[in-house]
């Protein structure tokens, strides 16, 4: 039989689908078990030893966050408690955040807990993106810790009539309806004032989590605002 | 299930998932209308069926139908393959009775609960937010059982009947769909953590193990419809695998770019999910490829008449060989190096590459799937296209194409304005919606909409009554 | 010398960011280890066949 083919043979592509599957699995595993170490939570003797954690803590809370260019990686990224030298975190300026910054680790981690319980049963995902995933009927929530908007000069501080970013975050989540600020306005979801704590909690935390520069030039950009 | 000229209990079976995916589909097109007019409107139903709800239930109803559909066309398919009748059909039709009515229930606790406060007892009970795999945690159990039951029917027909190529790669393809429902499972207040293991379910659903679902139906379509030879067409299949697992697996890293996940994910994601398209081509040239051989075949013996047994079904085939390719593969592409996505991620681009992908992808074979089902129950040789069919199609393939051009025009707006010029912030964000392209392809992806949803319409009618139609061959 | 090396920028030093060496090399290596042996499946069904016939 001189012309049988490998190529036309079932039992080859049976046997090399077999193989390519079995090795891209068994890769995505190895991947996996390389990857959730590095995406673990860090501690608060992580932040206090100067460890850069690519998910720190949830007592990141107590520091001053900030979003960088990085010179060696040549995108943005958290920078912790102001920057060293080098421009990466240098974890030592602190920032009050709903009054203290000396939240315990206890503490904070509750607050983070029952902040992503709320990101999850009020369905933020369904109209938000968080770390870009989710719905596009309103704007991403990545970084919008670091979001000018909130910040002293902000425009949502102001209408709050709140003197802090986390006080002004939590007012606007509990009565949002009563805080236009589009035709596309956020609905009232029963979010009480812990809940609100919670959520601001999770957002602060989320903007300290290296998302290898997603998004870009998030806040930065001041000559392109009238450029449309 | 009257006048029916189906004797296999699979086959019933199949009908019954069939029906039941049909209605949850028109439930899909039907929120889907709410949350696009609430783009135009903001103001439609605010504070009633908001967005966040009308968008769950729009994707929920979307997995669920599909699910349904699946099931329906193993159910379907499994008497032909095997030779023998489906063991265990007695459970097969318990859990369809069960996993439909937990599904309603689901439903309509999102539809009037909505929201409950931040504790466990909403996530077991009303929802889970988390995109796609909304349903609460009891209902995921249910799922789980249900699935269960369905895998050891297949497993034991499988077993007992002959094994063929198609049987062997849908028993190695749906332990995997239902092993990797488990990593969506569990709550974790690290949300790194959380899309990390959201997306083995999702992606390894759509983009690994749905698609080579999708690979097996068309072979399987293939050998029924126009009786292409099985040795050509599992050869393809055992390909089509190779490359749909070889890229698509790893091709998962293209959503571990942003999350918190480490860098080397990047290079991983490029290229690996840059090849996803290749086995789509691949479907596409195989199908239209088949197609014309076997038809050259009985030109070459002088007969006329054409060798597909089921107009309507194989139209959809097709569709879904080109609709994969383009809107799973092309739109796909389109933003899926790290380079692009590092703007395109989370903005209607996306969305218009979704719309795009799941239908072109899935819906239509499963279509296919459903008018092969009526043409059985009908006891129908040579089924033929009516005038419903052929609006419904049209109309269903424009509309989900207009909403999808529609989407990417938007989707410049959203990511060129918001995104590269403001740079993501709030204010950056609403001045992208307020562009003038992102106006327009809201009301255009609306109007489309519309289409759609009348394309749906003529579908039910179609698939209701072209069974009874004169212009078949019986 | 140095110039044909990337420095190691990755938040974490790992067996796979050591492998990124530039825009393909992980990616190329990982497809490669998927991909090269399907020569030696290649032969062994060559010679089934060449058995058989």
């Amino acid at each position: 039989m001189a012309n049988k083919s490998v190529w036309r043979d079932n039992r080859f592509w049976q046997r090399s689908a077999g193989w390519v599957t079995g090795v891209a699995a068994v890769l995505l595993m190895w991947l996996t078990f390389d990857t959730i170490p590095q995406i673990t939570m860090g501690t608060d003797a992580d932040l206090e030893k100067g460890v850069t954690k690519r998910v720190p803590g949830p007592t990141v809370i107590n520091y001053k966050i900030t979003y960088e260019m990085d010179k060696k990686r040549h995108h943005e990224i958290p920078v912790i408690g102001g920057a060293n030298a080098e421009g990466t975190s240098s974890f030592q300026e602190k920032e009050k955040f709903f009054g203290r910054d000396d939240w315990t680790e206890e503490e904070a981690a509750e607050m983070l807990h029952l902040g992503k319980l709320g990101s999850q049963t009020k369905n933020c995902m369904n109209c938000h993106t968080i770390l870009g995933n989710g719905a596009y009927y309103a704007p991403d929530l990545t970084k919008a810790w670091l979001d000018p908007a909130w910040g002293p000069e902000g425009s949502m501080q102001a209408m709050t009539g709140k003197d802090t970013k986390e006080e002004a975050m939590a007012e606007f989540l509990q009565f949002p309806s009563q805080y236009p600020t589009h035709a596309r306005m956020m609905p009232n979801l029963g979010i009480t004032a812990e809940e609100a704590k919670g959520l601001v909690t999770f957002l602060k935390h989320m903007s300290s989590i290296d998302t290898n520069g997603f998004p870009r030039n998030f806040g930065k950009i001041q000559g392109a605002v009238h450029g449309k | 299930m009257a006048n029916s000229y189906l004797t296999s209990e699979s086959k019933r079976l199949a009908t019954w998932y069939f029906t039941f995916a049909a209605i949850i589909f028109g439930a899909q097109l039907l929120f889907g209308l709410v949350a696009a007019t609430q783009y135009v409107m903001p103001s439609f139903l605010f504070e009633v069926v908001d967005f966040s709800v009308a968008r769950m239930i729009h994707i929920n109803a979307l997995i669920v139908w599909m699910v349904f559909a699946m099931f329906g066309s193993v159910y379907w398919l499994l008497p032909d393959e095997t030779g023998i009748e489906t063991v265990g059909i007695g459970l097969g039709k318990l859990l369809f009775w069960a996993f439909a009515a937990a599904i309603v229930v689901v439903v309509l606790v999102y539809l009037f609960i909505q929201v409950g406060p931040a504790d466990e007892t909403s996530i077991w009970f009303i929802h889970e937010g988390r995109e796609y795999i909304e349903a609460p945690r009891w209902a995921d159990f249910a799922i789980v059982v249900v699935v269960l039951g369905f895998i050891s029917n297949l497993y034991l027909t499988g077993m007992k009947g002959n094994r063929s190529g198609i049987v062997t790669v849908l028993m190695a393809d749906m332990i995997a769909f239902a092993g990797i429902y488990l990593a969506g499972m569990f709550f974790t207040d690290n949300v790194s953590v959380d899309q990390f293991w959201w997306w083995w379910v999702i992606h390894l659903w759509v983009e690994a193990t749905w698609e080579v679902f999708v690979g097996s139906l068309a072979a399987y379509g293939l050998i029924t419809m126009i009786g292409a030879h099985r040795k050509v067409v599992e050869m393809w299949l055992w390909i089509e695998v190779a490359m749909l697992f070889g890229s698509g697996i790893l091709g998962m890293g293209h959503h571990y770019f942003w999350i918190g996940t480490p860098e080397y994910w990047w290079e991983i994601g490029a290229l690996f999910s840059a090849l996803e398209p290749l086995p789509l081509v691949a479907m596409f040239i195989h199908v239209l490829y088949d197609w014309g051989k076997m038809q050259g075949e009985e030109d070459a013996k002088g007969k006329e008449h054409s060798v597909i047994t089921n107009k309507p079904a194989f139209t959809w085939f097709i569709l879904n060989a080109f609709g994969n390719f383009l809107g799973a593969g092309i739109w796909g592409f389109f933003h899926t190096l790290p380079q692009v996505n590092l703007y395109t991620h989370g903005t209607q681009f996306t969305s218009a590459h979704g719309h795009l992908a799941f239908f072109g992808a899935y819906a239509t074979i499963l279509i296919g799937m459903m008018y092969l089902g009526v043409q059985g129950k009908n006891g129908i040789k040579v089924m033929n296209h009516t005038k419903s069919s052929i609006w419904a199609t049209c109309m269903i393939f424009g509309g989900v194409l207009g909403m999808t051009m529609a989407l990417t025009v938007a989707g410049y707006a959203d990511f060129i304005i918001s995104r590269a010029q403001w740079g993501a912030t709030w204010e950056g964000y609403f001045a992208g919606q307020g562009g003038i392209w992102y106006a327009q392809g809201m009301g255009w992806r609306l109007i489309m909409g519309v289409i759609t949803f009348t394309g749906f319409l003529f579908l039910v009618k179609d698939l209701l009554s072209t069974g009874k139609a004169a212009n078949h061959v019986r | 010398m140095n110039a044909m090396f990337e420095p190691f920028v990755d938040v974490v030093p790992s067996f796979f960011g050591t492998l990124a060496q530039g825009p393909l090399t992980l990616t190329i290596f990982l497809h490669a280890l998927i991909v090269l042996p399907m020569i030696w499946i290649y032969k062994q069904e060559k010679a089934r066949l060449e058995q058989e016939g």
